[in-house]
């Protein structure tokens, strides 16, 4: 009878237990729905309005067409350089001989210099007249008549070969955890019935990497049709526009105009969209919840000298260049096509540590990083706890999961536009502060938060959890002792990741930095508009240094397999 | 009132197609008792232990743990795991790899919030059972797999649980550690005498351990009885099947005698004449072979077969013989049969069994004759 007498009772307080997750997880949702979908809503609602009047001041303008023909053309060529390159540096990465195999790591490097670096550094080699390696061309017999070239980086070409360069790391990453998580004994098992090695790569290597290529080219697709600081740095001057330079100069110069910038940045959104929904969608994204057992990928081939010189090629042009380039520029009092290195100084750098606007960015970068990994971290592990366990919630599960991945698929420009036109006005007057250039950060980084923690807790499985729960520890105690002790390595792997990410991030800090608000990137854009070259490069080594430190971190804790995990 | 009651449990996992894991499952345990879920991988097994504790939302039914109820699914009461006063020992062990061996054991104590020196008191207690007692300050990493397993085993009973749940726990040992284990924790339960379930896809672990077995097939319990009864009085030809009665022949009658196929049977089966077509089922240890026709003592029945395959077992051979089309497996000791030892495919030879060796069932998969045990019983 005690029992009956008492069912009410268990029957309220457990339909409490049951409405409060619900309450928590819907809050979250709309936390993070309202970071991603307020400024991309507000931006679109700008468009609409007065009969899309910014839809028709964008796209009536003759220029337009050819804007988009540049765009289209620098993803698409950008796209083909990286996935040539990066395919074939991944294969030859499976052909080091054993006692190069950390050789591997080395087309991963140019991801560590930021993107403004790289692009500086090129230009101080390729500049038609001053540039180091123009110069040095000039010298050969059948170029000595030139006075400037015979590479010109401002022109479109040599925009889509310096951005496939940039774009060559990340299909690399993709294709070389596609080769690690191919089974050795199906190719071994592919052999023994017969086939040659050309036989086995075409019939069951390819086939196997199809999903990885298809991924992978997508993404690269992406990162090639938002790219912003190539086309920025190298681009205007020559009046080369892209979608994103247009979106930029539509909210930078007076009259800004909000509505054409979102006009301008729509197609990008679409298709950034459209990309996650196939992902999430028609491939169901069930790929990360596999586990590969058995071997790692052996390729049939012996260790290959052509592999290691290719390699260490690729290295050399793509990282020692524009890098050299930098350190030189910087050494010198000013830029010129000549190198003295008598005149070598350190004063670059003294005076970048003694001007105070310089000083203020790099300290701004770096504290605005750290705060906003730690909000990143905390919101990536909710979202990932909710994504693996939230079956009780299907919609708001899928609604996260959809929103998460938005920010990989929809260019930081847009971002950078949507967040200035929404913290501009009420009710979040953030204009100017690094509070906005926070909340920009953290919502980059939710894609890379999210995926990180959730595939660590997928290689962790469910077992530690459910034996800490029917050990009688309720779930505030299974995550203080076991999931976050146990999880360690991926957090403090995906915080030095986050960090360097975001050290880096020039595109969307752009959008919504204040003359007085400045990030590293940012104030390198400003001197490199003032002309103040050996600045430029003295402050673009400073951003590697930052950047590679955290690299070291990341891979120092998370071991060197952190980048496989995106 | 018994300790643990299951009433009506029902789990379905949507999918494509969805399927009915737990069907309408009802089971009764007294305190103390050591119950042994056995079935085939997708039986139901599992999500039936898992439902008990709590880390399934099951669709129907209810669930009482040593008088309180866990689980209503009409009352919607269902109580998180820590709320029940479980222990659970995983496949997989489960031991955290961050802690050392006496915080893994201490864990449910603390969660429980015992007193500190109690804990270690019973920590330690616990660890002398299992014999880990030397291996309190070690991580589970430099621990083997039996030692981690007696960890486990250690874990999931230091808090004096209701109620101890096994989800296959010995399956990743190799052979030989898995009958000591085995062995181990049959004399564990019997002296401490908690009350458990196990589960299980392998007989001779649920024959050894079980007080009684509960032979379950999509989603519900086909046979609930002890050790002995399951084995010597397999209610369904499934539960036959499971318990090592691989063998199976259909018979059919041929005017005063049966035959398999066109193959006569010599002798008679103790089967009512109502029935014209009878299955048995029999054990490779039942099926013995003979050069020749031999004179049978009565009671055997006997059939001839062919030879295609023999396989030495070190005091027997196991052969397969085909009868039929049908083939069978006869497990012939060496000792008194030394020809079986160069028998060749092809070769015919005489298939016999005792005829109360054999479980009858009818066209309907219903029993049809007794057991001699059951004969000689009643």
């Amino acid at each position: 009878m005690a029992v009956v007498s008492a069912l009410p009772a268990v029957t309220a307080s457990s339909r409490a237990r049951r409405l409060l997750p619900r309450l928590g997880a819907l809050c979250f949702l709309a936390g993070i729905g309202y970071l991603v979908i307020a400024p991309l809503v507000g931006l679109q609602r700008l468009a609409f309005e007065d009969g899309a009047r910014g839809y028709a001041s964008a796209y009536d303008r003759p220029e337009m067409a050819k804007t988009l023909g540049t765009t289209v053309g620098l993803a698409l060529g950008s796209l083909a350089i990286a996935l040539v390159l990066g395919t074939l540096l991944a294969w030859a990465a499976t052909r080091l001989p054993p006692r190069l195999r950390l050789l591997r790591a080395l087309p991963i490097l140019p991801i560590v210099v930021p993107a403004v670096a790289a692009v500086t550094g090129w230009a101080f080699l390729f500049s038609p007249r001053p540039g180091y390696l123009n110069a040095l061309l000039r010298t050969l017999p059948w170029w000595n008549h030139l006075d400037e070239g015979p590479v010109d980086i401002y022109s479109l070409p040599w925009i889509v070969v310096i951005t496939g360069f940039g774009l060559t790391a990340f299909v690399y990453l993709f294709v070389s955890s596609g080769f690690a998580n191919i089974n050795s004994e199906l190719i071994e098992a592919a052999q023994v019935s017969g086939s040659s090695a050309v036989g086995v790569f075409f019939r069951i290597t390819l086939p196997l990497l199809r999903p990885t290529l298809v991924y992978g080219g997508f993404v690269a697709l992406l990162l090639g049709l938002g790219q912003f600081t190539g086309p920025l740095l190298l681009g205007r001057t020559a009046g080369i526009n892209v979608l994103t330079t247009d979106m930029y100069v539509a909210v930078s110069q007076s009259p800004i105009d909000y509505g054409r910038a979102a006009a301008i940045g729509s197609p990008l959104l679409l298709f950034g969209i459209a990309v996650v929904v196939f992902q999430k969608v028609i491939l169901g994204d069930h790929s990360r919840f596999v586990t590969h057992g058995g071997k790692a990928f052996r390729t049939p081939g012996r260790p290959s000298r052509l592999a290691v010189a290719g390699i260490v090629l690729y290295s050399l042009v793509a990282l020692a260049l524009p890098l050299g380039a930098l350190t030189i520029v910087s050494l010198s009092p000013f830029w010129s096509g000549s190198i003295d290195v008598g005149a070598f100084t350190l004063g670059n750098f003294r005076q970048v540590f003694t001007e105070s606007g310089i000083t203020d960015a790099i300290v701004n970068s770096l504290t605005i990083s750290v705060i906003s990994v730690a909000i990143a971290l905390p919101v990536g592990f909710v979202a990932a706890t909710m994504l693996l366990k939230g079956r009780r919630f299907p919609v708001i599960r899928a609604a996260v999961d959809f929103i998460v991945a938005m920010p990989l698929g929809i260019p930081a420009v847009v971002f950078g536009a949507g967040f200035l036109l929404t913290y501009s006005r009420e009710p979040f007057m953030l204009y100017g502060t690094r509070e906005v250039i926070v909340l920009v950060y953290v919502t980059l980084m939710l894609p890379f938060t999210t995926r990180m923690q959730l595939s660590g807790m997928v290689a962790l499985g469910d077992a530690y959890q459910e034996a800490s729960r029917t050990s009688g520890a309720g779930p505030v105690r299974t995550t203080t002792e076991i999931m976050l002790p146990l999880l360690r390595p991926t957090i403090a792997g995906a915080a030095a990741l986050m960090f360097v990410l975001l050290t880096h991030e020039f595109t969307a800090s752009l959008l919504v930095r204040s003359p007085t608000t400045q990030v590293m990137g940012t104030i390198l854009f400003d001197y490199w508009g003032n002309g103040s070259y050996p600045l430029v490069a003295a402050i673009a080594l400073i951003m590697t240094l930052v950047t590679a430190t955290g690299v070291v971190a990341a891979v120092s804790v998370a071991g060197s397999d952190i980048f496989d995990k995106l | 009132m018994s300790h643990v009651r299951i009433e009506g449990l029902t789990k379905r996992f949507a999918g494509k197609p969805p399927t009915v894991a737990v069907d309408d499952l009802s089971l009764e345990i007294e305190s103390g008792e050591f119950v042994v879920l056995l079935g085939p991988s997708g039986c139901g097994k599992t999500t039936t232990l898992r439902s008990l504790a709590g880390l399934e939302t099951p669709d129907e039914g209810t669930i009482s743990l040593g008088g309180q109820t866990v689980l209503d699914v009409r009352a919607k009461v269902n109580q998180p795991p820590n709320k029940r006063r479980i222990g659970m020992v995983f496949q997989s062990y489960a031991l955290w790899p961050h802690m050392t061996v006496r915080r893994n054991i201490g864990y449910p104590l603390r969660a429980r919030r015992a007193g500190r020196e109690q804990s270690r008191e019973w920590i330690e207690e616990t660890a002398r059972l299992v014999d880990c007692a030397s291996l309190l300050d070690r991580y589970p990493a430099q621990l083997s797999g039996g030692q981690q397993q007696r960890v486990a085993l250690a874990r999931g009973i230091v808090a004096r649980p209701d109620l101890v749940l096994f989800d296959e726990p010995l399956s990743n040992l190799d052979a030989r550690l898995r009958d000591q284990v085995r062995a181990h924790l049959h004399e564990l339960h019997g002296r401490l005498n908690f009350t458990a379930v196990f589960v299980t896809h392998d007989q001779s672990e649920a024959l050894a351990l079980g007080d009684r077995l509960a032979i379950m097939k999509a989603g519900r319990i086909e046979q609930l009885d002890t050790p002995q009864r399951v084995f010597d009085e397999p209610a369904t030809e499934y539960v036959a099947g499971f318990i090592g009665m691989s063998n199976r022949l259909t018979l059919r009658r041929q005017g005063d005698g049966w035959a398999a196929g066109t193959q006569p049977v010599t002798g008679d089966l103790a089967v009512p004449r109502a029935h014209t077509e009878v299955t048995i089922r029999l054990r490779p240890d039942d099926l013995q072979l003979a050069q020749s026709e031999p004179h049978l003592p009565a009671g055997n029945a006997s059939l001839s077969a062919q030879v295609v395959d023999a396989q030495f077992g070190g005091r027997h051979m196991d052969v397969v013989v085909s009868v039929a089309g049908t083939h069978l497996q006869a497990k012939v000791p060496l000792a008194a049969n030394a020809w079986v030892r160069h028998l060749t495919p092809g070769q015919h030879v005489t298939a016999f069994f005792a005829e109360r060796a054999a479980i009858y069932f009818g066209a309907g998969d219903e029993r049809i004759a007794g057991h001699p045990t059951a004969a000689v019983g009643a």
